[in-house]
């Protein structure tokens, strides 16, 4: 490797090191940060410009069949967004769904280095890892569902928690897979009886379980193996007037789980908007009634330490909703008439989920108020260390919006130009006009880096100390650019394309143009259970495989020639738990 | 030429093996529980498989291609690879509209393989879906896709319709497999689980079905938008459509509603008739309507191993799953104007690069006039009626059997494809021969 690269008179924002604003340089050598620079290190003059570590996404659906599906079935979309190659890079198209390796460049372009996909399924891993590989200038990682999967209530219905703990941890390993997500819980089942499951206490069809069961046990087995990431759990109920309180019933159903080591917080909640629509008093769950539930979440935030949040922020225009909430995508459908598609997965989803194009009208009442649950919530919580900034990439609105939603958070002046385009029920229906908080760029740094990282379990990323990964962005900035919140116009173009990007230690971008192309790691964990353990769940998962599923248990997991190139192995020592 | 190549001398009695749950590389069905008996580097016995599946398995080493030939002077002749490959080069380079064409019975690398190719000479790369399933794209692409996968259907599917699809013929062990085999929650398919046949015509598949509606050919919109007007409750006002009486449509429809879970498989009767993607557009409005009332699904039943994986791995690098058109520097999409047929009846397409189809068998005959004028580059393991005029033939090896790959069944699931034995002498999988050509391309540009 090279001498490396030192970053001179950079005004460094590292909130993981406590690093507000302080003028530094910074030493890049083999891919990470260090100490000292090394003898002919390059030298670049950043002349003030402010450094960022490297953005950590850690919900956003970038790879995986649900993708392919929405694009198969958008070419009006793409024709809107054409993206020729150039000498560095791949051709492709953009808009809502990107094709793959349009995802990274775009992300390159506006200093992200880490996105997880948040919705993997599992039995379908061989198709993302072969995506991965047109997927460059990225780090990445797959969390698979297990949410619906008929193995998780096998295991749920003999209260078995050892067992669920040993067949996340053959799944995670079998398919190179990150963490543990579940999506409405028992009720994508249901929709193969063209049912959902909306309250926490009703049975699931078959299994004389309920998604409290499932949800409860699925995080005390990511606590039992000591899962870097928590739970990823997308609640029930979801995209429902009124759900906020089914979110905090179930919110409040874990709360007493204890975290592996001592962790204070035992589960992810994605995309809060989704799932924070309040109900005006003596409404019914009908759009007429919705008001945003923002600050009700916030409050029980602010109480309450167990759990993360990303927002899922919605950004006005076309967008496309895709999840493994089966009935949720359906009632979208009846309500727009437009496409639906869907698809189930043998065994881990069958009832399926479902993609739906979708536009956020400003004019429309409800999306007016749906704008403004995140925005609410960001700017009433205490603690930013527990939130990420998401807009659901493509469900809000694709992630080449976050310098929008920046703006948003950073400006009121912003806030208060978009207030005035949206329907004005979004005044009576949330209090957005009356906060007045300004998320100044420490505070983005947070919830952009250094919180995501830290809620995914990275100690590597989101951060400029020694050791990081060199995952560096540094904004385009003049020694002028302060008061930012008068300017919001300025932060969207400051966040929309870097004057640098690095990864790992290597420029890929610069100016918003794509450089160079290499290819990230795939983070994934590697649970290493006692051998009679492993022989138990081989023992028991072998016969249950082969009589549920349509292919042979042999052919489950992603072979290795899939993954060496990429695969960013974590062995997580799961040998003490005790199946 | 020699037609079928025998394994070379030197290989021991010993070198005898038995490969389980292999993933059979004939249909869209991918069953993988085939079982392989291997002697001397050649398969000698296919236990699970069907006939289709047996004959393509046993026979993998009959009318190979033995090595890469140039056509000079109306005669083939044999050449060396490299030869063979900076030939295939030279025509592409100098081709003003070149087409790569076919990808569905190979696997997925060499899906990126070709479509980085067609990126760096501006061309049209199509697959074969565009002559089979490319309608149900479009007609997904105007309304969406309630897609099912098997073994859901296995497990719940009280109905199972069959439309314009003849599967005990074309997909031998689909009924086997998945519809008469018990699942969780159907343990006697046989008497719950009832199998209908739409078609116009009676088949080997409407012979063993519970029920069997012939209806008139090209009606297929008709009587699907007949059915769907009857589920949503309107009345009709005519008596009969399609050759069926409306009070059986009724039925049908009430029927459809009533169900505990529906699948609608449907194949190229629908998708090639009258009406093409607004048959299959129809279909998907039908089964989108049903799910108001009841859970159904719909499932494609494609044709050769890997189209679905064609589709796939072109939707994610174009955005498109078939007829993508590079000559702009980005992806278009466009079939009737880059699909290969149709760039070919134009006489747009100029140098053809086949990659493991067979397009002179199998395109319309004023396309096969242009075919016959133009240097074709074939690729494929077999001889076959594209090698007979092909100006440059480099025999591959075969996907799923010869060298490893992934494969995408009909209902979109990932597989793992298996390397059996090895490839004969010199014969390497025609992702590492587009590579060359890749490689030869940029050598050449570069001058």
């Amino acid at each position: 490797m090279s001498d490396g690269i030192v970053l001179r008179n950079g005004l460094v924002f590292d909130p993981a090191n406590g690093i507000n604003g302080e003028k530094m340089d910074l030493c890049i050598s083999d891919g990470r940060i260090v100490e000292k620079e090394g003898a002919g290190a390059k030298s670049i003059d950043l002349k003030g410009r402010i450094v960022l570590p490297g953005g950590v996404d850690l919900h956003s659906h970038i790879v995986g069949s649900k993708m392919s599906l929405a694009r198969a079935i958008s070419p009006d979309y793409h024709r809107l967004d054409p993206v020729p190659r150039t000498k560095s890079t791949r051709s492709g198209v953009g808009y809502t769904v990107p094709s793959s390796y349009v995802i990274g460049y775009r992300y390159s372009s506006m200093g992200y280095t880490t996105v997880i996909e948040p919705a993997m399924q599992a039995l379908k891993a061989l198709a993302c890892w072969e995506e991965l590989s047109n997927l460059s200038n990225l780090n990445t990682g797959l969390m698979p569902m297990f949410g619906n999967s008929m193995l998780t209530f096998h295991y749920v219905r003999d209260d078995d928690l050892n067992g669920l703990a040993g067949y996340l941890a053959w799944v995670l390993r079998a398919v190179g897979g990150f963490g543990v997500k579940a999506v409405n819980p028992g009720g994508t089942y249901a929709w193969a009886h063209r049912r959902n499951i909306r309250t926490l206490d009703m049975e699931v069809p078959d299994w004389e379980i309920t998604p409290r069961e499932i949800t409860r046990m699925l995080c005390k087995a990511v606590e039992l193996l000591g899962l870097p990431h928590t739970l990823h759990l997308h609640p029930n109920n979801l995209g429902c007037v009124g759900n906020i309180e089914t979110t905090l019933v179930q919110l409040e159903a874990l709360r007493d789980i204890r975290g592996h080591a001592g962790r204070k917080q035992i589960v992810h909640l994605p995309h809060m908007s989704f799932e924070s629509l309040g109900m005006v008093d003596n409404g019914s769950p009908v759009w007429n009634d919705v008001q945003s539930g923002g600050c009700q979440l916030a409050e029980y935030y602010n109480k309450n330490e167990h759990f993360t949040v990303d927002l899922g922020q919605i950004t006005m225009g076309p967008a496309m909703t895709m999840t493994a909430d089966g009935p949720f995508q359906f009632s979208l459908y009846k309500m727009t008439r437009g496409k639906w598609a869907s698809s189930t997965v043998d065994v881990e989803l069958p009832g399926g989920g479902g993609i739906v194009p979708y536009e956020y009208r400003p004019s429309s009442p409800a999306n007016s108020v749906q704008w403004a649950i995140a925005l609410e919530f960001a700017l009433s919580i205490d603690d930013l260390w527990r939130c990420a900034i998401s807009t659901d990439s493509p469900n809000g609105g694709p992630f080449s919006k976050y310098p929008l939603v920046i703006s948003w958070l950073m400006s009121k002046k912003q806030r208060e130009a978009w207030i005035r385009r949206l329907h004005p029920l979004v005044l009576e229906r949330s209090i957005i006009s009356e906060l007045d908080r300004e998320w100044d760029l420490y505070e983005v740094a947070i919830t952009t880096r250094a919180a995501p990282a830290r809620i995914l379990g990275f100690s590597m990323k989101g951060h400029l100390g020694i050791g990081a990964d060199a995952d560096i962005a540094i904004l385009d900035s003049k020694t002028e650019d302060t008061d930012l919140s008068k300017k919001p116009n300025r932060i969207i173009r400051l966040f929309e394309r870097t004057y640098q990007t690095y990864l790992g230690g290597q420029k890929v971008a610069q100016k918003g143009k794509v450089l160079t192309t290499p290819y990230g790691h795939v983070s994934t964990i590697h649970p290493v259970l006692d051998e009679s353990d492993w022989n138990r769940m081989e023992k028991e998962l072998e016969p249950l495989m082969n009589s549920w599923y349509s292919h042979s248990f042999c052919n489950y997991s992603v072979p290795e020639r899939y993954r060496l190139p990429f695969e960013r192995k974590s062995i997580l020592d799961a040998t003490a738990i005790s199946l | 030429m020699i037609c079928c190549i025998y394994p070379r001398e030197g290989f021991s009695i010993s070198s005898k093996k038995t490969v389980k749950n292999v993933p059979c590389v004939f249909c869209g069905c991918l069953c993988d529980d085939i079982a392989l008996e291997v002697e001397n580097n050649r398969i000698v016995k296919n236990i699970n498989g069907c006939s289709l599946s047996k004959s393509k398995f046993l026979n993998h080493l009959e009318d190979r291609l033995l090595g890469p030939a140039v056509r000079i002077n109306g005669i083939l002749v044999e050449v060396s690879l490299e030869k063979a490959v900076a030939h295939a080069a030279e025509a592409l380079t100098s081709a003003r509209r070149p087409l790569i064409y076919g990808l569905s019975s190979t696997e997925n690398d060499t899906h990126q393989e070709a479509y980085y190719l067609a990126e760096l000479l501006g061309g049209v790369v199509d697959n074969t879906s565009s002559v089979c399933h490319g309608t149900s794209m479009i007609g997904s692409q105007e309304s969406g896709d309630p897609l099912g996968s098997l073994a859901e259907v296995r497990h719940r599917a009280d109905l199972v319709v069959y439309w314009g699809s003849n599967p005990q013929f074309a997909h031998p062990r689909h009924i086997s497999r998945y519809i008469r085999q018990p699942g969780e929650y159907m343990q006697n398919p046989k008497k719950d689980r009832k199998i209908w046949v739409f078609d116009v015509r009676s088949t080997a598949t409407s012979r063993i079905a519970d029920e069997f509606f012939q209806i008139e050919p090209g009606t297929d919109l008709e009587v699907i938008s007949v059915i769907r007007a009857l589920v949503r409750g309107h009345e009709m006002d005519i008596d009969r459509v399609g050759g069926l009486a409306i009070e059986d449509l009724a039925k049908i429809s009430e029927a459809m509603k009533s169900v505990r879970y529906g699948v609608f498989f449907y194949g190229l009767g629908l998708t090639q008739s009258k009406g093409q993607h607004r048959n299959v557009d129809a279909a998907i409005r039908l089964i989108q309507d049903l799910n108001s009332f009841t859970k159904w699904v719909m499932i494609p039943m494609r044709g050769h191993f890997n189209v679905a994986g064609a589709n796939e791995t072109s939707t994610w690098q174009t955005g498109y799953p078939f007829a993508v058109d590079y000559s702009r520097g980005y992806p278009r999409y466009q079939p009737g104007e880059y699909s290969a047929v149709d760039l070919i009846r134009r006489r747009e397409t100029d140098v053809l690069l086949n990659v493991a189809a067979d397009p002179v068998a199998h395109f319309p005959r004023d396309a096969l006039e242009h075919l016959k004028r133009i240097p074709i580059i074939n690729l494929d393991p077999k001889r076959n009626v594209t090698s007979l005029i092909a100006e440059v033939n480099i025999p591959t090896a075969i996907a799923g059997i010869e060298c490893d790959g992934a494969a995408v069944r009909m209902d979109g699931l990932p597989l793992y494809l298996r390397k059996i034995v090895e490839p004969p002498e010199g014969i390497i999988p025609d992702r590492d021969v587009l590579k060359l050509i890749i490689a030869r391309l940029r050598m050449v540009t570069k001058r």
